[in-house]
């Protein structure tokens, strides 16, 4: 995906007053959100070059030139394969919401594997942005459960 | 008869079983790894589990994941296809534990006749020839020595958890004993984990006969006659064909019947091969039992007309063996060529990567058993094996000719494959002769009529 390509969605996406576009292809992911105020919500991977500014005001948000940065937004995905459970108990709390702060070592969840009850870590640190698996669902090796900026 | 199975490969014999179970109204889940997400039999299954990273170490060989996807997918049974966990008894114990029905003989059965060294002494009990060897695991140098000055050179030095020609060494005198001695035990630690060896005699240049035994629950154990699997290449077998040209009826009874002995006092269930080495002189020993279905398996299905994956699927439901493979005969003459991504012209080096365009032969008597597709990405972490190509006629002649025809129509690009070394071998005099043996690919290749050639339609193209 290049610069061209953006470019091309986002008119897409002010010609047909959508917005959000979101797409993941190949272990890239890019999420456009049309802005409200001058929050930046472009996220791409750290290995992407950030897209040059543009000069759109009420159209979707980009990064603009008073050098709001992309925020990065990195997953947190499941070790194993089993069942996904938010907290500790059926009754329990969850262990983490949006917007709760985690560190490396913080459990974020528990994957239930043949009657054993697993504390998964979060392995990163930063704040919860999104809470992607279901509670009491299975999920397989390599899936998303959180996303972390 | 099941609701649900877990198959728990990959590749060709993962789309196998999965046709299999699709035949008898079972439904399908593949785990698969990172490096499979694109992998034909993951597409067809009705449901399907990532398990882990590419390595097989990471993903198909991890018993807690596979059991865990089992779990979460409610199936009431696995097939273990071959190679992996397919002869692991560890596996086979844990699936009995958790109440899922293992398809294949019980960790018991796999046990006592699953490692070479302990089915030499199974046979012996039971008065079956093996190759003259040591008794026991030979644990030091001069034991070693000890006994292959007692059986005369050469010999073989054999890992007792070894597959796959993995973990063998030939020696035809002392010095070569001891090196061997020591690579074997060196190799078979790292490929199986155990580096315990045991040595035979080696047979020069002997046909290669194995024995298709089927097993129900009932104690009904009945033989498929054999496999010639001479043509080899370094240890690994390239070439089937069912029935063996050395064969005649009395050592077709003779062996057959000493397959089943062995198989019946283990207590065997289910699909397993019983191998055998064959002299000159039509002397038969002994060397190993395959506590699994078999890469062969396809040529005993076409010439003694049964499906070998759905009776193990129905055995292992506990139903009892089906009329028609108990009562058997063969009929016609089958040829398998194993085709490899590898590049035959440089050393068979790998040939992994993106299948740029694949078309498959097709007509009368021709069976393709793959996972291969046009845009297809094979994978480097895996065998190589990307397909079996079967030949089946009225005779052993036409059978190759057939052969000979539908290779000439496989083109496969973009990456290369074993399908112009197999072409060259049905042109071969002394294979069309069937007078070979497991010196055969050795000689031939280094002969000067040898030639890679391939030559598919030339109006085939993207």
């Amino acid at each position: 995906m290049d610069l061209k390509d953006i470019k091309a969605i986002i008119d897409l996406m002010k010609k047909n007053d959508l917005s959000v576009f979101e797409m993941e292809k190949d272990g890239f992911r890019l999420k456009l959100q049309k802005g409200i105020g001058d929050q930046p919500i472009i996220s791409v991977p750290t290995t992407m070059p950030p897209p040059p500014t543009s000069a759109a005001q009420n159209g979707p948000a980009a990064p603009t030139s008073s050098g709001t940065e992309a925020t990065t937004l990195k997953d947190i995905v499941s070790p194993m394969v089993g069942t996904f459970y938010r907290g500790g108990s059926p009754d329990a709390p969850p262990f983490v919401d949006v917007e709760k702060t985690v560190t490396e070592d913080t459990v974020v969840c528990i994957i239930e594997a043949m009657k054993v009850m697993n504390e998964i870590k979060a392995e990163t640190s930063g704040v919860i942005a999104e809470v992607v698996a279901e509670n009491g669902k299975p999920v397989q090796f390599g899936q998303v459960l959180f996303r972390v900026r | 008869m099941f609701e649900k199975v877990l198959i728990a490969n990959r590749g060709e014999i993962a789309l196998r079983i999965i046709r299999a179970c699709k035949e008898l109204g079972v439904r399908t889940l593949a785990v698969y790894s990172e490096a499979d997400v694109d992998s034909l039999h993951v597409q067809l299954a009705d449901e399907s589990i990532c398990i882990g990273a590419a390595p097989s170490s990471e993903s198909y060989l991890k018993i807690d994941r596979i059991m865990s996807a089992a779990e979460v997918g409610n199936v009431d049974a696995i097939h273990p296809g071959y190679g992996f966990l397919a002869e692991n008894a560890h596996f086979a114990e844990v699936c009995e534990s958790c109440k899922i029905k293992f398809i294949g003989p019980p960790s018991s059965a796999m046990q006592a006749i699953g490692d070479k060294n302990t089915a030499r002494a199974c046979a012996r009990k039971v008065g079956v020839p093996v190759t003259p060897g040591s008794n026991e695991i030979v644990e030091t140098e001069a034991e070693a020595v000890k006994v292959a000055r007692k059986i005369g050179y050469p010999v073989m030095i054999k890992a007792t958890a070894g597959g796959g020609g993995r973990g063998m060494r030939t020696a035809h005198n002392e010095p070569s004993l001891i090196n061997g001695f020591h690579s074997a035990r060196h190799e078979a630690e790292k490929a199986f984990g155990n580096g315990d060896v045991y040595i035979e005699k080696l047979i020069v240049n002997p046909h290669h006969i194995e024995f298709q035994i089927m097993a129900d629950q009932h104690g009904h154990v009945v033989h498929l006659g054999e496999r010639d699997c001479s043509i080899q290449r370094r240890n690994q077998k390239v070439i089937e064909e069912c029935p063996s040209p050395l064969m005649n009826a009395g050592l077709r009874k003779k062996m057959g019947n000493a397959a089943v002995k062995l198989a019946k006092s283990v207590g065997y269930e289910n699909a397993g091969t019983v191998e055998f080495l064959v002299d000159a002189d039509r002397r038969f020993y002994f060397i190993e039992m395959n506590t699994r279905i078999q890469v062969e398996h396809t040529i005993t299905e076409e010439v003694y007309g049964c499906d070998l994956v759905k009776e193990q699927i129905r055995i292992a439901a506990g139903q009892p063996l089906s009329r028609h493979v108990a009562h058997a005969t063969p009929r016609l003459h089958a040829v398998q060529c194993r085709i490899n991504a590898e590049d035959p012209a440089r050393d068979f080096q790998p040939s992994p990567g993106r299948i740029a365009f694949y078309y498959a032969p097709g007509g009368r008597g021709v069976r393709i058993d793959s996972h291969a597709y046009t845009g297809y990405i094979v994978p480097a972490y895996y065998d190589s094996m990307i397909a079996k190509i079967i030949t089946v006629g009225a005779t052993r002649t036409s059978a190759i000719d057939r052969m000979r025809r539908a290779l000439d129509e496989y083109y496969i690009t973009g990456i290369k494959t074993t399908v112009p070394f197999h072409a060259a071998i049905m042109r071969s005099a002394e294979f069309r002769d069937g007078k070979y043996d497991t010196g055969f690919v050795e000689r031939v290749m280094s002969s000067e009529n040898f030639e890679l050639r391939h030559a598919p339609g030339r109006r085939l193209h993207q």
